[in-house]
């Protein structure tokens, strides 16, 4: 039982639930500001019945030409509301917005090359590895560049995968 | 930041650019090195200048950066038409304006320069800007409506109107702004139409604020409705302006087709239903709409169930049970249908659990039935029904759940150790069982096992945060707090979850003696308050730029909420007195400390500044253990309540007392510095009068005002000044008995410390017609504190034992009534020495100061002699072997043929990590349950408590040793 809709800054006092949690960072506030300030449509919030939240998604749209994407930032759900498909709700709310209203070529996002689980996810969810970038995690763990194209990219050449991997400073966006 | 080609503020680019590499590496002597040779080149130039000025600012020379800016500020605004002015030469002196906290000065560079270059857009978003930062929302909009007159941009025109809509909301401008606003945009849209979707969403709103709504919805259905994208978002809004508008049958109708896109939508069914029955059923008073809108939305939800081919959609079957609820609540109900209806919800949200398991592949009947077993104890724990229970089947419950938890490791086999275990919930809520037979037997024994169940399952995978949580609030209870700061460390509390989550230890740390780590944790969370009302206008800019309107007001509001934050202000008066406390034998210092505080007017002008004002309350409460609602209370202080305690609008009636509290509480203790910043002057002053010739004029201004605040103070303890001096002198007379230790006591105690300071000066409380045992102040003082330690002394058993002591107000008493009384000797002291040196050998004492004098070596005296009851007490605790304390502790968990009694579920633990196996578990979870030692978990709270007292009785020494140095310059 979810609702879903634009997060906002008073979120940030609730959703400490779900950022206890060890793997959800939380970050420093300009952060979530920026990303409300400029991406306010790419920043949702799930909410369960008596206002608990359950998890979000943050993220952005940015790129020039065909690179022009929507990005997942972060994307979290917490423990207790788990196997309820509620981060393909909201990947699926961002792959919208980047297809529908900001006509995106693709979407894309990083995840830890050792976290299973979460690749086997997007991996579901119709997402592929693109590219793998070498000690992208803070100059220790190489990190998966995954992508999936949406109707713009008729001929789905953004998700096709390169042959070698890249090192950070290669990449074209943070 | 340099433009890339050509000139940068006046200067050619290729001279520049090498100086900010040298900033973005942060090579800062080299920067100032290259942005010296610049000046000499270019001496008069407001952009060298500002360089060198942000280069200073960086290397943490601030006054030099300011002067630096200052010189720059001067040639910008001198007139001189030689002199090169642009924005990256405005925007970079601002920046460092910015940082040395002088907004103003920036501004005022940029007034000027639109001034000198009117017309100038670019100069005149860089002024809005400044703007924005001072909060100044009038003159934000007449830039605004400036530029959106020199340059016709929709941008600007919404730039002025979100400037409006902040003078209503978070200003003083009056509601009828929004007529200017509205008509603003109107004219607009008449001749220019609009083009972004929040400029859309700003004028709905605009409307809305006037309760325009028929106009709002006008709109939206109208050509400028297809801005809003996001069908539902557009629905939504649709339904909330109608059901505002009073038009609920429309708006049940957009709730309707909301419903039909997001079948799994709860707020928005709740919505539907309110619409239907036009809110809360308030409006029908017959039933015949009542019955004809129910079967209407028993209908609809029938049709939402065989619509909704998902089957994860759990709203339209929990919305069946909302109806039955909802008819029964009319009086038209029928509660076994109600149970039915929940009985068919639980059967098919288990089906529904069953059948995600199954798509994934991990077919498991056992997960599933654990899953089911968990539900059913989470349901009988929020209905409170574990409260009614007798003991013994309270105790068979947290058996089960343990005996549960282990037996299912299995399933948790081939998880990653980051991974939440399958069952982890059973230990939080055996924890929540165990405490609450504690509550309910005060048996040490399952206080212990309610830890030692977190401990298990922290020992098997350390990252769950829900066991943390208890533990910090477990360990504080037993006197264990450096251990609680540890779990709470562990937690990673960082940015705005320490503004939500700090209050679970911040609390008893401001009442421990741990001030390098109390003093940490102020520091930490003042810093990131700070910085973010240092950040947030920029970031309200940014929304601005990015024509994010909406987010503007929400910036500025958040910000204002975060600004009135009832735990920012606590820590803000909070800090200082931690450093007084810390401070306090040395009176030099504890001088300085308060000329930084204007001698103690800062936090009086805080406090100030939020009377009649509401403060807002930002922790998450849900994440609290029941028996500790909120900060200020811990059901586990007192008697067991049963199952009352437990309702929730008791929870809510809790919050609001102690919302009321807290304001009282922050008066109160904003009061204290410059109430002994006034005592200290009121002591010497005493003495001085004494020694000068008899008639010498005394500050009468000191006494006055110390009154005013003793008179402040009593108030706030619900006193008139008269009354509260009877009452003191009554507890010191023994005319009015002690009550048990309780935090009145140490502001009673504050009260008799500041009411002698006063009166030394105001020789005001007269004696003569009093019991001849308190013959002054001094001695009242002496008496009372004497008696205060004594009593909590007696109250407090030893603290291996006595989970819940009142460790805490000892520890108050010292650090506060105690350590203030001594500040004010020292003071009298310094006074009659000026020189700070002991007395001349033979050297006399005035006349009129042997009468002081007396007094303040009684009053040394007493003050030793009480410090020191209290370290016997702390090294009595000290000297007791661990060894023993280990024996009285861990014995309660014995069961040495008992039968009853705590006991069980630590056995269970205890068997599991015997008896598990490698096959069963994996060789991870293996190690994990091995390596828990439920010895090493008893000696850790004693080793925690021991660390606790040490640190006290630390500070009992130098107060001891500071007294006892002052008593040898008598």
């Amino acid at each position: 039982m979810t609702s879903i809709r634009r997060f906002c800054c008073n979120d940030l006092l609730r959703f400490a639930s779900v950022n206890l949690d060890h793997l959800t960072e939380t970050f420093n506030m300009s952060f979530y500001m920026t990303y409300l300030a400029r991406w306010p449509d790419y920043f949702h919030v799930a909410e369960a019945p008596g206002n608990r939240i359950m998890g979000y998604i943050m993220g952005k749209v940015e790129g020039q030409g065909e690179s022009w994407h929507g990005h997942v930032t972060a994307v979290t759900v917490a423990p207790e509301f788990r196997r309820q498909q509620l981060a393909k709700k909201l990947m699926n709310i961002l792959e919208d917005i980047s297809d529908k209203i900001d006509k995106a070529y693709f979407v894309d996002l990083f995840v830890r090359a050792s976290n299973t689980p979460a690749i086997k996810m997007y991996e579901k969810l119709g997402y592929v590895v693109y590219r793998r970038v070498l000690r992208y995690y803070s100059g220790e763990e190489d990190g998966l560049d995954m992508r999936k194209a949406l109707s713009r990219d008729v001929e789905k050449k953004s998700v096709i995968p390169l042959k070698r991997p890249v090192t950070p400073d290669e990449l074209e966006y943070d | 930041m340099a433009s890339k080609f050509g000139f940068a503020g006046g200067i050619p680019e290729r001279r520049v650019r090498p100086i900010w590499d040298a900033v973005d590496s942060r090579q800062f002597k080299n920067a100032l090195k290259l942005s010296t040779a610049l000046l000499s080149k270019y001496p008069n130039s407001p952009y060298a200048l500002a360089l060198k000025a942000l280069i200073l600012e960086r290397m943490g020379k601030n006054e030099e950066a300011l002067s630096v800016c200052l010189n720059a500020k001067e040639i910008l605004c001198n007139n001189d038409s030689n002199v090169f002015v642009d924005d990256l030469t405005l925007s970079t002196l601002q920046i460092v304006f910015q940082r040395l906290d002088h907004l103003e000065m920036a501004t005022s560079c940029y007034e000027y320069a639109c001034t000198k270059y009117p017309n100038n857009l670019e100069l005149m978003m860089g002024l809005f800007s400044c703007y924005v930062r001072e909060y100044s929302f009038v003159k934000q909009q007449q830039i605004a409506i400036k530029m959106y007159k020199i340059a016709g941009e929709e941008r600007f025109l919404l730039w002025a109107v979100c400037s409006i809509q902040l003078q209503v909301c978070c200003g003083n401008g009056a509601e009828k702004l929004f007529q200017l606003a509205e008509g603003l945009l109107k004219k607009h849209i008449a001749s220019h139409g609009l083009h972004e979707p929040e400029a859309l969403s700003v004028y709905i709103s605009l409307l809305e604020q006037q309760c325009k709504y028929g106009d709002a919805l006008e709109i939206l259905s109208g050509k400028l409705g297809a801005l809003m994208m996001i069908e539902v978002d557009k629905l939504r809004l649709q339904g909330r302006l109608l059901a505002r508008a009073g038009d609920y049958v429309a708006a049940a109708d957009v709730f309707q087709k909301l419903l039909e896109l997001c079948p799994d939508d709860w707020e928005c069914f709740l919505q539907y239903l309110g619409c239907l029955l036009e809110d809360e059923s308030i409006l029908i008073k017959d039933t015949d709409p009542f019955d004809s809108r129910m079967s209407q939305a028993v209908d609809f939800v029938r049709k939402l169930m065989v619509e909704a081919n998902n089957n994860s959609v759990r709203c339209p079957y929990l919305a069946h049970l909302e109806i039955e609820r909802r008819k029964l609540l009319f009086g038209k109900g029928d509660a076994d249908k109600v149970v039915e209806d929940l009985m068919q919800y639980f059967i098919r949200v288990s089906f529904l659990k069953n059948l995600v398991k199954e798509c994934e592949g991990s077919v498991s009947g056992p997960t599933k039935e654990l899953g089911q077993s968990i539900t059913v104890f989470k349901i009988q724990n929020s209905i409170g029904e574990l409260f009614s229970l007798p003991v013994n089947d309270l105790e068979d419950i947290a058996v089960q759940m343990t005996e549960m938890f282990c037996k299912n490791l299995s399933l948790s086999k081939e998880l990653d150790a980051q991974e939440s275990m399958h069952g982890e919930e059973l230990l939080s809520l055996a924890c929540t069982v165990l405490v609450q037979l504690f509550w309910r037997t005060r048996d040490l024994g399952y206080l212990l096992e309610s830890i030692m169940v977190l401990e298990f399952g922290l020992a098997i995978r350390r990252y769950v945060w829900q066991y943390k949580i208890l533990l910090v609030h477990l360990y504080s209870y037993w006197s264990s707090l450096p251990l609680a700061y540890e779990r709470y460390k562990s937690l990673d509390v960082k940015n705005i979850l320490l503004e939500t989550v700090s209050a679970h230890i911040l609390p008893q740390m401001l009442a421990s003696p741990l001030w390098a780590d109390l003093s940490d944790l102020l520091r930490e969370y003042l810093k990131f308050m700070d910085d973010h009302f240092r950040e947030s206008a920029d970031l309200t800019f940014l929304a601005y730029r990015h024509r994010n309107y909406s987010k503007v007001i929400e910036f500025v509001q958040f910000k204002e909420r975060l600004q009135h934050s009832s735990q920012y202000l606590m820590v803000k008066i909070e800090a200082p007195i931690l450093q007084l406390k810390q401070n306090s034998n040395n009176i030099d210092e504890v001088e300085c400390i308060l000329e930084s505080l204007r001698c103690g007017t800062h936090s009086l002008e805080l406090s100030n500044e939020i009377r009649g004002k509401s403060l807002t309350f930002n922790e998450d409460l849900k994440l609290r253990p029941w028996w500790t609602p909120t900060f200020d209370k811990n059901y586990l202080l007192g008697p067991f309540e049963g199952v009352s305690s437990c309702p929730r609008e008791n929870t809510h009636n809790q919050i609001k007392q102690t919302e009321e509290n807290v304001l009282k509480t922050v008066e109160k203790r904003s009061l204290l510095p410059r109430m002994i910043y006034l005592s200290i002057y009121s002591a010497s002053e005493s003495v001085k009068e004494n020694l000068e010739a008899n008639g010498a004029v005394v500050d009468s201004k000191i006494s006055l005002e110390l009154k005013t605040l003793l008179e402040r103070y009593t108030k706030i303890l619900d006193f008139p000044f008269q009354d509260a001096v009877e009452l003191v002198f009554g507890f010191s007379s023994g005319q009015k008995p002690f009550e048990a230790p309780s935090p009145d006591m140490i502001d009673w105690m504050n009260f008799a410390v500041f009411l002698n300071a006063w009166n030394l000066n105001s020789h005001e409380v007269k004696f003569s017609d009093r019991d001849p045992s308190s013959t002054s102040t001094w001695n009242l003082v002496n008496t009372m504190l004497r008696k205060y330690v004594m009593e909590t002394i007696r109250c407090t058993g030893p603290v291996v034992s006595s989970p819940g002591s009142h460790l805490p107000f000892l520890v108050q008493l010292v650090t506060e009534p105690l350590a203030w009384h001594a500040v004010i000797i020292h003071s009298c002291m310094r006074s009659l020495h000026p020189s700070g040196k002991k007395k001349k050998k033979g050297g006399s004492v005035d006349q009129s100061n042997t009468q002081l004098l007396h007094e303040i070596q009684n009053s040394i005296q007493s003050l030793c002699d009480t410090t020191e009851m209290v370290m016997k007490w702390l090294r009595e605790q000290l000297d007791t072997p661990d060894d023993e304390k280990f024996e009285a502790i861990f014995s309660s968990i014995l069961r040495n043929g008992r039968n009853d009694g705590p006991g069980k579920v630590f056995k269970i633990l205890e068997s599991s990590s015997s008896l598990i196996k490698d096959v069963e578990v994996g060789p991870r979870i293996l190690e994990a349950v091995k390596s828990w030692s439920p010895a090493g978990d008893v000696r850790k709270i004693i080793a925690g408590q021991r660390s606790l007292l040490s640190e006290f009785l630390k500070i009992c020494e130098l107060k001891l040793k500071s007294l006892q140095a002052v008593r040898v310059q008598l």
